[in-house]
């Protein structure tokens, strides 16, 4: 771990992303982005008085071809951007705190930490149909003072994480953080 | 040199090419545009893989992110390209 160094006992008890769908669900507007190309021929052949218009889209033209290789290229990276956040947005959980990595954007990221010792209350969070179904949600994660609040959104099988916090916190001596 | 005659202005070969002081020709503006968005694309890919290799934990997730990364793009420059032979012929 580059972010933050393990104490000397402590070791990494897992490492938890957003759950898989939400990345698809990221992943779905480039992927109509990057069909649009093929499917606006064919929608203009269904207009008759667009019809005309869909052999402009003649992807064997060096023209044509170059802007659609573009389109696709824009498309992909847009999509490879994607899943470089999904992947570097991260929480970890070791045997001693809670670690919470956000990668907002490029040269933007915010690590913090919350030491077990301090964690009062934990809740999750699961609301609606897909989340039920598919098994995602949110937990909070109540510190000692009341301003720090560790929120997780999306993040897989909620109700485990919770009781794997809670099983961790319960190993560690109680402080009054002061 | 207040002796001399001026000389009128000559463009590069490059400019001649390319015909840049007359009316741009439609591949020369498709070899520009490709230019600027793989200009583009390096800087970006190259911030993104500085932010993987340095941000990932030495995730085994990492370096096949990026090989898949460079292999669809190349791909798809190549096919961006594959019509335009006035963007081979500037490199050759």
């Amino acid at each position: 771990m580059k972010e933050f160094e393990l104490e000397p006992g402590e070791h990494v008890v897992k490492e938890v992303r957003k759950h898989w769908f939400l990345f698809l669900s990221g992943l779905l507007p480039f992927a109509i982005i990057a069909v649009i190309p093929f499917a606006l021929p064919k929608l203009l052949m269904l207009a008759p008085p667009l019809a005309p218009y869909a052999s402009l889209f003649d992807y064997n033209t060096p023209l044509m071809r170059a802007a659609l290789g573009v389109w696709l290229l824009i498309s992909w990276t847009g999509a490879w951007n994607a899943f470089t956040r999904y992947f570097l947005n991260v929480w970890v959980l070791t045997s001693k705190r809670i670690v919470s990595i956000k990668q907002r954007g490029y040269f933007s990221r915010e690590v913090s930490s919350l030491f077990l010792t301090r964690v009062q209350d934990v809740t999750t969070d699961v609301v609606g149909v897909l989340p039920s179904l598919i098994g995602f949600g949110t937990i909070k994660v109540q510190s000692a003072s009341e301003e720090v609040e560790f929120i997780m959104v999306g993040i897989p099988r909620p109700e485990q994480m919770r009781d794997l916090i809670l099983r961790y916190v319960s190993l560690e001596p109680k402080t009054t953080g002061i | 040199m207040l002796n001399q005659p001026l000389q009128p202005f000559t463009p590069s070969a490059l400019f001649e090419k390319l015909n840049f002081f007359g009316t741009l020709s439609e591949s020369a503006m498709v070899t520009w545009a490709l230019y600027a968005v793989f200009v583009f694309w390096t800087v970006y890919t190259l911030v993104a893989i500085y932010h993987w290799l340095k941000y990932s934990h030495a995730s085994w997730v990492a370096f096949p992110a990026i090989a898949v990364h460079l292999f669809i793009s190349f791909t798809l420059m190549f096919y961006a390209l594959s019509g335009d032979m006035l963007f081979l012929s500037l490199l050759i």
